[in-house]
């Protein structure tokens, strides 16, 4: 290789000595030392040397039957399209050709080798354009290196310098041939500040020589993003596709360029406008779920506002972009139209500007009034694919910003009301459940009373979806509070106040009513459906929520189920139902303990009452002395029944009948475990598994089959040991009692 | 320079606790605080809807308002939409506006053609204040805009022809939702528009996009039209409203329509009967009353009942309004009466 660059340097210099010859009576010196180097480099590489040739080649040198120039081009070709050429080789390769040192045939077959491998240095596309202000260059050849610019724009290290020289680009604009490129540039280019209202007159001008040409209007359209108090217009849906590409001529090769360079400059050459294409759905007559499309303000009326740098959020396209202008980023015209972009949302959520919320919150409103209360929209009654659209749009935007809209908030309040329970059900539920605290004063008639109605006369499915999100809501609440009270240091005292303008005791207010009322849902609701498992199985969900608000979510608020709730779930049929009751009772154990040791630490004024624990205890009795003492219907506890009643039933030792041994729920396992401990056996006698071993592998082979909450429940409650031996003892020990 | 240093320097936590304490429902508690409308949004139209009214005072309005203004607003039937607030509109700013209107309305009849803003066109849009109309400090002034189109082959000094008018408008308009708006928004919730729909929906469109407010179509139900109706009767003394005429559309197969005029002094005595003592203010019972005694006289000639219908449009010489929000206003006397009426309806059917 060294020696082929040698070679090609002797070549050089035997063919083309006269003009070695010319060049050495100018420079002789430097001529002397560049030799010194080069004979010191002479093993060096020979595509700085062509480099070198083109740098130093001067104008008018013949290029017909040049072999040096051959060498070299092709030299430099070669690199070009296979690794790229370095930035310092796309300058020096950029202005000998711009400068037609050697015809225009050259110019273009360099233009098209020059392949960036990692940047475009700015100052060599300025130097070019200079060079296209005042060299007479072929306008074919001004179109291959405007598409040029266009394609390796990307790659350009800075733009600073082309912007400055905004306005001697925008001059070439009236040349016919070029101004599709020069536009597409100049859109490229833009910045608020290049927008004057002599350019605005210019490209009207040649709107009118040339009518509509969709280049024109798209640099027209970005103009009015930037300006609209200057310049107006409506781009048709068919033109709404933003500017053609004219990489044609270098996309194989750079991008195969960029594939070996591992893609570290990846250049982003197709460009879309960022003008939402409109759906073309059927058309409505009303057109307010549609979301207005991002466009930014008319209204720059303040001086101040109009002299600061702004960056309109329709440009916004990248989470970076949001970073850097975070500071100057201009909210649209129409608040509504953020709802579709999470980039904007994310602004949103950082500004929090209250006008803003408040002109999303009309723009929403207004759209779920028009739809669902109003019924404006054709025959509209919310059951078209676009409210549906909407609804779920709303939703993830709330769940992206974690937070409901009052103007959700309030539509929802009202359409309760004359809702049917099944129209967008999933999405309405939703949206219920995102709704922030209520005050207690008012939670019944706005939320209870409306679903209260809708749940007594609906289906099971309905039932479970309100428990559910009910539940959810209350997840939500709690989550709030427990954020907010951990940025207040912990200060759970009853007077410190939550963002919700609510202090601590009004939001345990509204905790307790919703607990309350999903208590008496709940119970009505077990009556109605006959105990339905799954519909259980939603109830025992929000008791789980429930049972573990103080030590969860530091709220001091601790409400036990009331018995409608508990007893069914005690007595349900299935195990899962009856072993979630376990983790539940342990979990209300474990929150009751530690908020009495907090409250005897602390003295604190907040307090459980006396009532919560007696409760506790009642039911806690109950469960212990009937799954595990097999105590039942004995004068005193809450289930009492006639002994001659019991008598007449003929069931044989009524009161063992609700043990973990004969509990309908556990049958089957105690009878599974009595083959598997005593296969040999004929008679089945149950009550065996009492005595002795059998109940502790009866119990170890429960807790097997996956009983983890019955588990934690006879492991926190019941004092095993004296359990051990004989089945009637065992009591629920340790209890939190407080009388 | 001190300054920026110690933002930088706050601690996060801090920043975190200014965001966490702004809650979304502050957006809606700065708009509507003092309302007490918050929690109540079920029942608000039951809060806001009065139980009584002024009787309508019989005032010369032309000595508050230009009566060249009051002229374009009277005698002609307009069509009724609401509007949400209107963000950073000014009153000071309106030739501005007409600029940028008229540029619009040309881009968009012209889809793909720029315009330059404040250009010469087809379009001549002229905004004015309708100033006095306005009746308390919290109301915003009336806004009257005005379409004109320049004939193409039309000689220079040729009139030019009105194409659509219209005019936004607060008259008496509830204080306290109008005080807890924040000042950024100008309530103007009634827009009465006349002229073709394309353009209408142009003008909302450019609204919307301007002012970031929203339209919705604004009918006006059976309760107020029979205010309406039990109002103008009540005018009859001091202006002759020569007749009073009710149309009901009962819902048989195929739908009814009943006309139902009634004599002027008859509606009269009628109406001055079912008045109680109170001089100043009407109940909503003497005006159902005033409506029930109507509608049991038409049972006894005709044994058809009335109140299974819906009152569809009232009008007697003093202006006629129709179920489907169309209102003509034919005495500039009672103006303000219809216009607080109007109003309350519009603000009625805001979002929040």
């Amino acid at each position: 290789m060294a020696k082929a660059a040698y070679l090609s340097r002797s070549d050089l210099d035997s063919s083309s000595g006269s003009d070695l010859s010319v060049s050495s009576r100018t420079s002789n010196r430097s001529l002397r030392v560049l030799e010194k180097e080069r004979r010191k480099n002479e093993a060096g590489d020979p595509f700085l040397l062509a480099l070198k040739y083109f740098s130093e080649v001067e104008a008018g040198t013949p290029c017909l039957g040049n072999h040096v120039l051959e060498r070299n081009l092709v030299l430099v070709e070669r690199v070009g399209l296979s690794r790229g050429l370095p930035p310092e080789a796309i300058s020096v390769m950029l202005d000998y050709a711009m400068s037609l040192r050697m015809g225009g045939v050259t110019c273009v077959r360099v233009l098209k080798f020059l392949i960036p491998a990692t940047v475009v240095p700015q100052e060599a596309v300025v130097r070019a354009v200079a060079w296209l202000c005042v060299s007479k260059i072929a306008i074919s050849t001004q179109v291959i290196f405007l598409r040029w610019v266009l394609t390796v724009f990307d790659m350009i290290d800075s733009k600073d310098n082309l912007r400055a020289i905004y306005g001697f680009i925008f001059n070439f604009v009236t040349e016919e041939n070029l101004s599709p490129y020069i536009c597409h540039l100049l859109y490229l280019l833009t910045r608020r500040e290049s927008v004057r209202t002599f350019r605005v007159r210019k490209l009207l001008d040649l709107q009118a020589k040339m009518g509509r040409q969709s280049f024109l209007l798209h640099l027209l359209s970005l103009y009015k993003v930037f300006c609209p108090e200057l310049v107006t217009l409506a781009l048709p849906s068919r033109m709404r596709s933003g500017f053609k590409n004219h990489n044609s001529t270098w996309k194989a090769a750079l991008s195969a360029v960029q594939k070996r360079n591992n893609g570290q400059v990846s250049s982003d050459i197709s460009l879309t406008l960022g003008v939402k294409h409109k759906t073309n759905s059927r058309k409505r007559k009303y057109h307010h779920l549609e979301l207005p499309s991002l466009s930014s303000s008319v209204q720059r009326n303040s001086p101040s506002s109009s002299s600061r740098k702004v960056f309109p959020l329709e440009q916004l396209h990248s989470f970076p972009q949001l970073l850097d202008n975070l500071h100057c980023i201009e909210l649209p015209s129409q608040m509504g139209s953020l709802l579709g972009s999470s980039l904007a949302l994310c602004y949103l959520d950082y500004v929090q500007d209250d006008s803003a919320f408040l002109r999303l919150n009309f723009w929403l409103g207004h759209a779920l009034h028009e739809e669902f209360l109003f019924c404006s929209g054709d025959g509209g009654s919310g059951s078209s694919s676009e409210a549906l659209h909407l609804l779920n749009m709303l939703l993830s935007t709330q769940q992206f910003l974690q937070e409901g809209f009052s103007s959700t908030e309030g539509f929802l309040y009202k359409f309760l009301n004359v809702w049917d329970g099944s129209l967008l059900r999933p999405q309405i539920l939703g949206l219920l459940s995102d709704i922030p605290v209520v005050p207690s004063s008012c939670i019944s008639q706005l939320l209870f009373e409306p679903l209260m109605q809708l749940f007594f006369t609906s289906t099971l499915f309905f039932k479970c979806s309100v428990i559910d999100c009910l539940n959810n809501m209350l997840l939500k609440w709690l989550t709030w509070h427990s954020v907010y009270a951990l940025e207040d240091g912990l200060d759970i005292s009853l007077h410190s106040h939550t963002p919700m303008n609510m202090t601590l005791s009004g939001f345990m207010d509204s905790v307790m009513e919703l607990v309350r009322f999903v208590g008496r849902l709940a119970t009505v609701g077990l009556q109605l459906e006959g105990c339905h498992s799954l519909f259980l199985s939603f109830v025992l969900d929000f008791y789980e929520t429930v049972c573990d608000m103080f030590l969860k979510y530091g709220l001091p608020l601790v409400v036990m189920p009331p018995v409608g709730v508990f007893y069914p779930a005690l007595f349900a049929t299935d195990p899962v139902s009856v072993d979630r009751l376990g983790y539940i009772m342990y979990r209300y154990k474990k929150n009751l303990i530690s908020a009495k040791c907090q409250q005897q630490e602390t003295k604190q004024a907040f307090h459980i009452s006396r009532q919560t624990y007696r409760e506790f205890n009642h039911y806690l009795l109950f469960m212990v002395s009937c799954l595990w003492n097999s105590k039942m219907f004995l004068p005193g506890m809450a289930i009492e029944v006639d002994q001659e009643l019991l008598a007449l039933s003929k069931v044989p030792e009524p009161w063992t009948s609700f043990d973990l041994i004969h509990h309908p729920a556990f049958l089957g396992y105690a009878l599974d475990f009595h083959c598997k401990c005593w296969p040999e056996r004929k008679e089945m006698d149950l009550n065996s598994i009492k005595a002795g071993k059998q109940w502790v592998w009866y119990l170890e082979f429960l807790f097997s089959q996956g009983f983890q909450g019955l588990q934690q429940f006879v492991q926190s409650s019941i004092n095993r040991r004296s359990a051990a031996g004989t089945n009637d003892q065992g009591q629920g020990d340790s209890q939190p009692t407080s009388s | 320079m001190e300054e920026r240093n110690s933002i930088v320097k706050t601690p996060l936590n801090n920043v975190l606790a200014q965001r966490r304490s702004k809650s979304y429902r502050r957006s809606m508690q700065s708009c509507v605080e003092a309302t007490n409308l918050e929690y109540t949004s079920g029942h608000l139209t039951a809060l806001r809807t009065p139980r009584s009214r002024r009787t309508p005072k019989s005032r010369d309005i032309t000595k508050q308002v230009d009566p060249d203004q009051v002229a374009l607003l009277v005698t002609k039937e307009w069509q009724l939409s609401y509007v949400t607030p209107l963000y950073h509109f000014r009153h000071t700013q309106l030739k501005y506006y007409s600029k940028q209107l008229s540029a619009f309305i040309v881009s968009e009849k012209q889809q793909g053609l720029a315009i330059e803003v404040g250009q010469e066109l087809g379009f001549k849009v002229n905004f004015s204040v309708v100033l006095g109309l306005a009746e308390m400090d919290e109301d915003a002034e009336t806004v009257f805009i005005q379409i004109l189109s320049k004939q193409a082959f039309a000689a220079k000094d040729d009139a030019q022809k009105v194409v659509w008018s219209g005019w936004l408008t607060c008259v008496n308009g509830d204080l306290e939702y109008l005080r807890s708006l924040p000042s950024e928004f100008v309530s103007l919730p009634l827009l009465c528009t006349r002229g073709p729909e394309s353009l209408t929906v142009l003008i909302k469109s450019w609204f919307e996009k301007t002012f970031d407010c929203c339209f919705g179509p604004l009918g006006i139900n059976s309760t107020n039209l029979q205010w309406l109706a039990a109002l103008w009767t009540g005018c009859h003394p001091t202006i002759n409203i020569q007749y009073l005429k009710l149309v009901w559309t009962l819902p048989t197969l195929p739908p009814m329509d009943v006309k139902y005029t009634i004599h002027p002094q008859d509606a009269w005595e009628l109406w001055d009967s079912v008045r109680q003592d109170d001089i100043t203010d009407v109940s909503i019972e003497e005006v159902t009353r005033f409506i029930k005694v109507l509608q049991s006289h038409f049972f006894r000639h005709f044994r058809i009942d009335l109140s299974a219908g819906s009152l569809m449009q009232v009008s007697t010489a003093l202006g006629s309004s129709h179920h489907s929000g169309k209102i003509k206003i034919a005495s500039p006397t009672y103006i303000t009466t219809i216009l607080q009426l109007l109003t309350e309806c519009a603000l009625l059917k805001m979002p929040i």
